[in-house]
């Protein structure tokens, strides 16, 4: 594990305590956007003014406990990294669908049911690990990405119903995002760390002169309680057995989403990251469903990591998991105060759009460079590029899709989900026909180089290995003909590929290959080629992660494992 | 030519003189390595600078024969050194335990400032 360049704080690492709380702000003003979801629902639940202020109030804690139990580090609990937790437009869809069926307690109902089924994935999630492979989870970042970028620009231009733009939502917007950019581009230090905070705020000031923030309009009649313990649970919880499809449909895309973020978090912490660590990605996994069953049970809709918040945390080079956990309690604390709520509620929409767009930027391209950390070969661009446009297409034929049945609008009524649902049934289909054991017969004479390498190149970009994995099997293959010599009758190299491991055999005519098992001194190296062919077993042994010998008569075998 | 085939290129900057190493250095190549490195060594080069950023991986063989022309470039009060060791090369020497058989440096530019 090495240090990326920039990166000023690490996980494991706190910052200054001014630093600590600046950046937890800039976090919780980032999440906060995401308010925006159950604002949507509560509005379109019909909830008046007060209700809608406790509604809030609700998510903002419900927020708070999930983004703890998100960074947490407990044993079956918590990712390990600084990744918040935000309310997620994967759940909109099918909140929308269930407040119209029966009402916000129904939503509040189905969203825990969700919570429930990725608290049941989690432990899983090694076992389905062919079925949502680190690409997927990085073209599901990449779709929110995207849909955060649409989302922003919707909000910076302010359309309007009659899809009209408001103009000064687009000055206002462009100020914000244009702070944002200057600050992060061409400043150093503090105004570079908090370059999103800093815009909002300056977004805040120009919405005020503009007159486009009123939050006097959001305080209820009789007037604010300065201190108010949430309402926890006060709308109730109803259950319908036809909204379980569309749930746990977005309870898999959530779950995909968090992979994809804890991904990235741990990515940003090593420069030398190749694939996650199941045991962290689990335990998010888990930390999500039961921050969903929390945010159920106390009276909000589903949560999940926040992309843009990793973002965040790119952006300004603090990864510190402290900071995640004094979000959390920040969040927990402004749900004391309604007056917060009202003040996160009334978040100019411009300025809320300027974020978006802003952190869509960090959370796409992240997205795309976890899809290239593995070998693409025909079927998985098929996979990739095919529902990506999917994802597209849920946004440009809205109208189109809208004629489709009901049942059948959750997912192709939303970007994120309609593109999930699409990777992964076409991995499931595109895995047919892929031949797990492969095996190429090499000619009597010298050893033939390039035949092995271009048979495990091109074997493993079809089975979507990792090359760092074909290229120790490459080098293992090679070593061992070079070491066995000429075979009368040439010899036969067989790979296998289950996802989780590469399995190479090589069998020969001749007597079987030594290993040894401890390391030959330079000197002995030098003196003999005994001493060569000693380095040589030496080097299977430790570049493999498992190796076997074997003889039958006159024929050998070398069997080498590597894990995937 | 194969792409991974072995490619060497001499950079003589006067005081060291660098040797540029491409593609996979194995059994059937390492002998060529060492000829080009005996010729430098006779003709008098004192500090040879071997820059494996271009290596894909090396096998024993051609670890032998660094070996041996490390010892040889000793005995002619010469020496040879190692840059750019990385990913699986760098890998490939941590296993063998021959990182500490070997003058290594980070990057061509760290070596020429420190030699």
């Amino acid at each position: 594990m090495s240090r990326p360049p920039g990166l000023l704080y690490s996980v494991e690492e706190t910052p200054p305590r001014a630093i600590l709380l600046i950046s937890a702000l800039q976090h919780v003003a980032v999440n906060s956007v995401t308010l925006i979801f159950p604002v949507i629902i509560a509005h379109e639940a019909g909830l008046p003014l007060k209700q809608t202020v406790e509604f809030v109030s609700l998510s903002m804690f419900a927020l708070g406990i999930s983004t703890i139990f998100l960074c947490a580090q407990w044993k079956f609990v918590g990712c390990g990294y600084l990744c918040p937790a935000g309310f997620s437009q994967i759940y909109i869809g099918p909140s929308l669908f269930a407040v119209h069926l029966g009402g916000l307690a129904l939503v509040l109902g189905m969203t825990a049911v969700a919570g429930i089924i990725q608290i049941g994935i989690a432990p899983l999630l090694r076992r389905l690990r062919a079925l949502l492979p680190t690409e997927i989870a990085g073209l599901v970042i990449a779709i929110v990405g995207l849909s955060l970028a649409v989302f922003g620009m919707r909000f910076m231009l302010g359309i309007t119903a009659r899809s009209e733009v408001q103009p000064i939502y687009l000055v206002i917007a462009g100020f914000t995002l244009v702070t944002m950019i200057v600050l992060n581009i061409w400043t150093k230090g503090y105004s570079k760390l908090f370059c999103v905070l800093i815009g909002i705020v300056a977004g805040y000031v120009a919405s005020a002169f503009a007159g486009i923030v009123d939050f006097s309009t959001l305080v209820p009649e009789g007037g604010l309680s300065i201190l108010q313990l949430p309402k926890i649970a006060s709308f109730g919880w109803r259950f319908d057995v036809t909204l379980l499809a569309p749930f746990a449909v977005a309870a898999v895309a959530t779950t995909l989403r968090t992979m994809g973020d804890v991904s990235n978090a741990q990515r940003l912490n090593d420069m030398d990251w190749v694939r996650p660590s199941f045991t962290s990605l689990a335990g998010g996994v888990a930390a999500n469903g039961l921050g969903s069953l929390f945010s159920g049970l106390v009276g909000s809709s589903g949560v999940n990591s926040n992309s843009s918040s990793v973002g965040l945390s790119n952006a300004m080079g603090i990864t510190s998991r402290n900071v995640g956990f004094a979000t959390g309690v920040a969040f927990v604390l402004f749900s004391l105060f309604p007056v917060a709520a009202i003040g996160f509620a009334a978040m100019p929409v411009p300025v809320m759009g300027a974020s978006l767009f802003f952190t869509s930027a960090f959370v796409f391209t992240s997205g795309l460079q976890m899809i290239t950390t593995r070998l693409l070969d025909a079927r998985k661009v098929l996979v990739i590029g095919f529902s990506f446009a999917m994802a597209v297409m849920a946004d440009i034929y809205r109208d189109v899709f809208a004629n489709l049945p009901a049942v059948l609008q959750p997912i192709f009524g939303n970007s994120l989900v309609l593109g999930t649902v699409c990777a992964v049934l076409l991995n499931l289909i595109m895995r047919i026909g892929v031949r797990q054991r492969v095996t190429m017969k090499l000619h009597a004479g010298p050893v033939n180089r390039d035949t092995i390498e271009r048979f495990l190149t091109e074997q493993g970009g079809r089975w979507g290995a990792r090359r760092e994995i074909i290229s120790r099997a490459i080098f293992g293959v090679v070593q061992v003909l070079e070491v066995v010599g000429d075979s009368p009758d040439g010899s036969e190299v067989e790979a296998s590929f289950d996802e989780f491991s590469l399995d190479v055999t090589v069998r020969y005519k001749g007597a079987p290959l030594m290993i040894p098992d401890r390391k030959p001194t330079p000197r002995e190296i030098i003196a003999s080629e005994e001493g060569e062919r000693l380095l040589a077993g030496y080097l299977l042994r430790q570049s493999a992660d498992r190796i076997n010998c074997k003889a039958s008569g006159n024929a050998a075998e070398v069997q080498l494992h590597y894990d995937h | 030519m194969s792409k991974t085939a072995l490619k060497m290129q001499d950079t003589d900057t006067g005081e060291v003189c660098i040797v540029s190493i491409g593609g996979r250095i194995d059994s059937s190549n390492a002998v060529d390595l060492l000829d080009r490195l005996n010729v430098l060594l006779s003709s008098g080069k004192k500090t040879i600078l071997l820059d494996f950023k271009e290596v894909l991986y090396l096998t024993s063989a051609a670890f032998r024969v660094l070996l041996v022309a490390t010892d040889e470039a000793e005995r002619n009060t010469a020496r040879i050194v190692l840059c750019g060791l990385l990913g699986q090369v760098r890998e490939l020497f941590e296993m063998g335990g021959l990182l500490e058989a070997f003058t290594v440096h980070g990057s061509r530019e760290d070596a020429l400032a420190k030699l």
